[in-house]
């Protein structure tokens, strides 16, 4: 017979009343999987070994105290929370894709027309497998998406026009990297206000295609809406030497959010508890209190690392392609996202970032 | 909002799995103080959801995870500056070598995870903190048999990244 996968080597290691008979009989019997068998094990040791935290137990009285008073001053988070962590999960930062809801309209992917749903003016990346970014269910499966005025993205002459139409400082670029020439086209793309109204028989028929049961929907939920704003916005674009856009710097004014009947946060889990959406997605998008601020920015982390940084004392996230081809930073700052995206590095596009006045 | 409802089953779910939810998210940090931070905000969350009683366990230990992989991915320079700190101190202090050496080590698998795909980083610390293969098949909505494979790719490249960091000194 052919040798057994090493998914049922590893967990001939530590659940191997899980393997069927037949496979535990060749591996016995194998010097091959024997072999497989004693690397699996020895490198499930060291990991485990390595993930140890050790410690004491949690005081669980303690931490009732503190879940129930957290609950109680519902949104904001537990108050005992220490200042590093907050600043963690905090740590405000913009969406590529707010920017791109922004500057482009509406974004194609069905994660981007749940984003206007959960939040305001920061954004923490998220990170989600391309599969189950893929996997998210449209918005208008559950009720009535209606967007009223056309973000009309448009060419316009220069930074001055461009400021005048779009009511922000637009950042002027002070040194351009290597590569990357010449002067920039302007683009200015007009507020949009999208409406989302829950339907209650939309959702049971979006289920009931999906094959799957709807879950009781909360009293006075049926027709609640949610109301997103976005822009104006303004993005000026410089081509690299070869020609296509080599830097782009974008800047708009934040999306907020509101909702009408019911509370955000009974809309929210209500739509994650709707099926269709992946298990790890619904989690991960539920860990984001109504706090007055946070908009998960879903990150394919197959795809795109994240990581920290600040730009002139303000929190930014730098975004890169595993790739290495394309880097962005993004950051919030007294309501208007700024983005600085191009085909450079990640410290060509932070210095940009650094140097814009 | 005081008025959004919390559920009934929120004291019982707490009791059951508090100091499991800790647990997954201290592997994920290596730090049990921030993990509880971690525990609080995902209970938080549970707690004002309507996620199926019988689904609580997986969905806890899955949010865990991912809030806790999310913070470490937010933080990974904070990170790589800790490793290059903690080589310099090494050298400065010979008394605490030993502290030193096991925050480089922490720092170290925390890096690793951080580049690890998202499931299977999940899928680990999940059956790394007791869950069976058929929980965490459940929870990642995969098959128990892929469990194995997932978890396997995992620790092999987690391991090989300490190799990596170890030899490069």
């Amino acid at each position: 017979m052919r040798h057994p996968t090493e998914g049922v080597l590893r967990r001939l290691v530590d659940e191997p009343a899980g393997v069927s008979d037949a496979d535990r009989t060749h591996v016995s019997g194998c010097a091959t999987c024997l072999a497989g068998l004693a690397t699996a094990r020895e490198d499930a040791a060291t990991v485990h070994a390595a993930l140890d935290a050790g410690g004491p137990d949690a005081d669980l009285p303690a931490a009732w105290q503190r879940l129930t008073t957290g609950l109680a001053d519902t949104p904001r988070p537990a108050p005992a929370r220490t200042r590093r962590s907050r600043d963690l999960f905090r740590r405000p930062v913009v969406a590529t894709v707010a920017v791109g809801v922004v500057l482009a309209g509406a974004g194609t992917a069905a994660a981007n027309d749940w984003l206007p749903v959960f939040r305001t003016e920061a954004v923490q990346p998220v990170a989600f497998d391309t599969a189950d970014l893929i996997a998210l269910p449209d918005l208008t499966g559950y009720g009535d998406v209606v967007v009223s005025g056309e973000p009309d993205v448009r060419a316009v002459d220069d930074a001055a026009t461009a400021a005048a139409e779009s009511g922000l400082t637009v950042p002027e670029v002070t040194e351009l990297p290597d590569g990357i020439t010449g002067s920039p086209t302007y683009q200015v793309g007009d507020q949009v206000t999208a409406t989302f109204t829950y339907s209650a028989d939309r959702a049971a028929a979006s289920a009931a295609a999906a094959g799957e049961v709807l879950p009781p929907t909360p009293a006075g939920l049926d027709g609640s809406a949610v109301q997103l704003v976005a822009g104006p916005g303004v993005a000026q674009v410089f081509e690299s030497r070869t020609g296509v856009p080599g830097l782009v710097v974008g800047r708009a004014v934040a999306p907020t959010a509101s909702s009408s009947g019911v509370p955000f946060d009974t809309l929210r889990d209500h739509l994650l508890s709707l099926p269709g959406l992946p298990d790890d997605v619904a989690a991960q998008l539920a860990t984001f209190t109504a706090d007055g601020g946070t908009l998960p920015l879903p990150v394919p982390a197959d795809r795109v690392t994240t990581s920290a940084t600040d730009v002139d004392g303000v929190p930014a996230t730098v975004l890169e392609t595993r790739d290495g081809l394309l880097s962005a930073v993004v950051w919030v700052s007294e309501g208007t996202v700024t983005v600085v995206a191009g085909s450079l590095d990640a410290d060509e596009v932070l210095e940009v970032a650094r140097e814009l006045r | 909002m005081t008025d959004t409802a919390v559920r009934g089953d929120l004291a019982e779910v707490f009791r059951r799995d508090y100091q499991r939810v800790v647990g997954v998210a201290a592997r994920v940090l290596g730090s049990r103080d921030e993990a509880e931070d971690v525990a609080q905000e995902v209970f938080l969350a549970f707690g004002r959801s309507t996620v199926p009683a019988g689904e609580a366990t997986g969905w806890l230990a899955v949010a865990a995870a991912h809030t806790a992989l999310n913070l470490i991915r937010s933080g990974r320079r904070r990170t790589s500056r800790e490793v290059a700190v903690a080589a310099t101190a090494d050298t400065v202090a010979p008394d605490v070598a030993e502290a030193v050496l096991t925050a480089e080590e922490r720092a170290r698998v925390r890096a690793g995870l951080s580049r690890l795909p998202q499931k299977q980083a999940v899928a680990l610390v999940l059956r790394h903190s007791g869950l069976s293969y058929a929980e965490v098949a459940a929870a990642l909505d995969m098959s128990p048999g892929s469990v194995g494979t997932t978890v396997r790719r995992a620790e092999s490249a987690l391991r090989k990244e300490l190799i990596r960091h170890a030899s490069s000194d």
